[in-house]
């Protein structure tokens, strides 16, 4: 089976993010990047799938020179090759998701499988839009997958429990936590990264409209925390609820 | 000339064991050190890596891998962050793959490397120290009789990593002592040749997690083939120069492990209104570990980067080794002493640290790059 996994470069989860002062962005001085842990997992699972089967695990991302370094990391993890789309500017999950949709035009892959959303601006946008663009089938949230011939059942993470559903190939597929735990890169899987094809390809000539819809107007910290007060009884705090928090 | 940049491999491959070491063997140290043993799953899953498979030719079975000192000695700096008992453990194989790898028979290649590339960890081990006052690695006191065609070994090692579980072992031994380094030989013994015996473990004051024995040998015969590179023998003084810069690479992550903790602890903990780490005091000690940090990982990389280049390293390896040693032991001193009273207890990690460092300038050779 051929599987296309897009990933994206995001700031390490371990990282304190800093909002730059005028509000258009962040700190990046000092950021660590990493693959966004959910676009790991979404590696993770095609790579199990083309280890029970055969197949071929293709990654691809849209960014800057830089971001071939996840690229290496995911060829590292054990994926076939890579592509890299590149471009300077910053695109939204619509520009993003018809160029990955331009790709699966081209290569062609039997099944994508990316992470739900990326944890830098949460959007979960990208799977859903790429199933609508193919026309083909979508499991977002996937906490399990089976795969018999060109069938495939997927269990999905929704409000209030587990849902079950199946449908057959070409389909697009979002990974949720509870999916796998990401191997780590071995010593000689890291070796031979360097020896994967990792093709580029400028994103402006893909010929598609990637003017963006969106516009990011201001970035702000999340307010600082106030520190908790203790009362006295359970009257105060019933009272207080009412009176002062005004939720009851 | 001077170049201290990682490359690209070397930095996935900090990133990556270093999330492991982080992730993973960090969180089951206190309990390894307290139970005296480490889960196998974790055993298996460092294995993944091929720490040890990986610098195995392709032909029997490995990763093919260049050989690297200062590869190696970034792997061991983040798994000694990780645990320092933990990282021997995983790395242990290495005692005895690596001199076959780098000194070894094609025969013994085949014969002895295969069993490292499969999926389950495969315990082996070296045995270089001996229990004595006045132990010299180069005057050995067991010896290696030749005897018709093979070998008769007799005498005790001490501190051997996994003896009780490794089939076979390197034991290095004296065929000629006067001819110091270069009289010595690697022998490979299986445990259950006769004459063999591994002591009950040995209860020593740190790494707990760490399995070690002594291991006796009275008149063990073995044959010419057990002598690891044949008639042309080994290049003992190097694989010793090796094992200083993999021990001492240890010790750079047990060092790293007691700043950041208590460098972190003393961002934490307040007193008189502000964080400990903004009063002098506290902030002289936490910048002169960051000093000695960087110091002792410099000399580490110089002593790799010689035995890379091809030199024996030997001074290189012995300046970064004794330089850990002591300050190794000097900053998880200083890791208890940052978190005062809480150092002391065992709901910190510092105090097994202290423990763990100690060790650097008693024991030698049971670690390889």
């Amino acid at each position: 089976m051929k599987i296309l996994v897009p990933i994206k470069r995001v700031p390490d989860p371990a990282t304190t993010i800093r909002v730059l002062p005028d509000g258009t962005g962040i700190a990046t001085d000092n950021v660590k990047w990493v693959i966004n842990p959910f676009c790991e997992i979404a590696i993770e699972e095609a790579l199990r799938i083309k280890e029970k089967q055969t197949g071929e695990v293709i990654l691809v991302t849209v960014g800057q020179s830089t971001w071939q370094e996840q690229l290496r990391t995911g060829l590292a993890m054990g994926a076939d090759r890579a592509i890299l789309v590149k471009t300077d500017a910053a695109l939204d999950s619509l520009a993003i998701a018809k160029i990955l949709a331009k790709i699966a035009g081209d290569e062609k892959p039997d099944l994508i499988i990316l992470g739900k959303q990326a944890i830098d601006d949460d959007a979960n946008q990208v799977g859903q839009m790429v199933a609508e663009m193919l026309g083909w089938p979508q499991a977002t949230f996937a906490s399990k997958i089976e795969i018999a011939a060109d069938k495939i059942s997927v269990m999905r993470e929704v409000d209030g429990g587990l849902e079950t559903i199946a449908f057959k190939i070409p389909a697009v597929i979002t990974a949720d936590l509870r999916l796998n735990e990401p191997r780590y890169a071995s010593l000689p899987g890291i070796m031979k990264a360097r020896k994967k094809e990792l093709k580029e390809i400028a994103a402006d000539s893909l010929g598609v409209d990637l003017a963006p819809k969106l516009k990011v107007k201001t970035l702000a910290a999340p307010p600082k925390r106030q520190g908790g007060r203790k009362v006295a009884s359970a009257q105060e705090m019933v009272s207080l609820l009412h009176t002062e928090a005004k939720v009851i | 000339m001077i170049d201290f940049e990682l490359s690209e491999e070397q930095q996935m491959i900090r990133d990556s064991v270093g999330a492991f070491a982080r992730d993973e063997i960090r969180p089951a140290a206190r309990p390894a050190d307290e139970s005296g043993a480490i889960p196998a799953p974790l055993v298996a899953k460092a294995w993944q890596f091929g720490f040890v498979s990986g610098a195995i030719p392709e032909k029997f079975g490995g990763g093919g891998d260049a050989r690297s000192a200062v590869t190696g000695a970034i792997v061991a700096e983040e798994l000694g962050f990780g645990d320092l008992s933990i990282a021997i453990h995983v790395l242990a194989p290495r005692l005895f793959a690596y001199p076959i790898v780098d000194m070894g028979t094609d025969d013994q290649r085949a014969k002895y490397l295969k069993r490292f590339s499969g999926a389950d960890f495969a315990a082996a081990t070296a045995a270089v120290m001996e229990p004595r006052f006045d132990f010299d690695l180069s005057a050995l006191q067991v010896s290696a009789r030749r005897d018709g065609g093979g070998f008769v070994l007799n005498g005790a090692k001490c501190y051997v990593p996994l003896a009780a579980e490794s089939d076979s072992m390197l034991v290095y031994a004296a065929t000629d002592a006067a001819k110091g380094f270069a009289g010595v030989d690697g022998f490979i013994v299986p445990r259950a040749a006769a004459g063999v015996t591994v002591s009950e473990r040995e209860k020593n004051m740190g790494l707990k997690a760490l399995a070690t024995y002594e291991l006796t040998l009275k008149d063990c015969r073995v044959g010419a083939d057990a002598r690891v590179g044949g008639d042309k023998g080994i290049d003992f003084s190097r694989l010793m120069s090796q094992s200083r810069v993999a021990f001492a690479a240890l010790g750079v992550g047990v060092m790293n492990a007691a700043f950041e903790y208590a460098r972190d602890y003393a961002k934490e903990r307040k007193a008189f209104g502000v964080p400990i780490a903004t009063k002098q005091a506290i902030a002289f000690i936490l910048a002169d570990m960051a000093i000695e940090i960087d110091a002792a990982r410099l000399l580490v990389w110089e002593a790799a980067f010689k035995l890379d280049k091809g030199g024996d390293g030997l001074r290189e390896s012995y300046l970064a080794k004794n330089y850990v040693a002591q300050s190794a032991l000097k900053l998880t001193d200083n890791g208890v002493q940052v978190l005062g009273g809480h150092g002391y207890i065992r709901e910190h990690p510092v105090e097994m640290w202290l423990r763990n460092a100690r060790g650097f300038s008693a024991i030698d050779g049971i670690a390889t790059v």
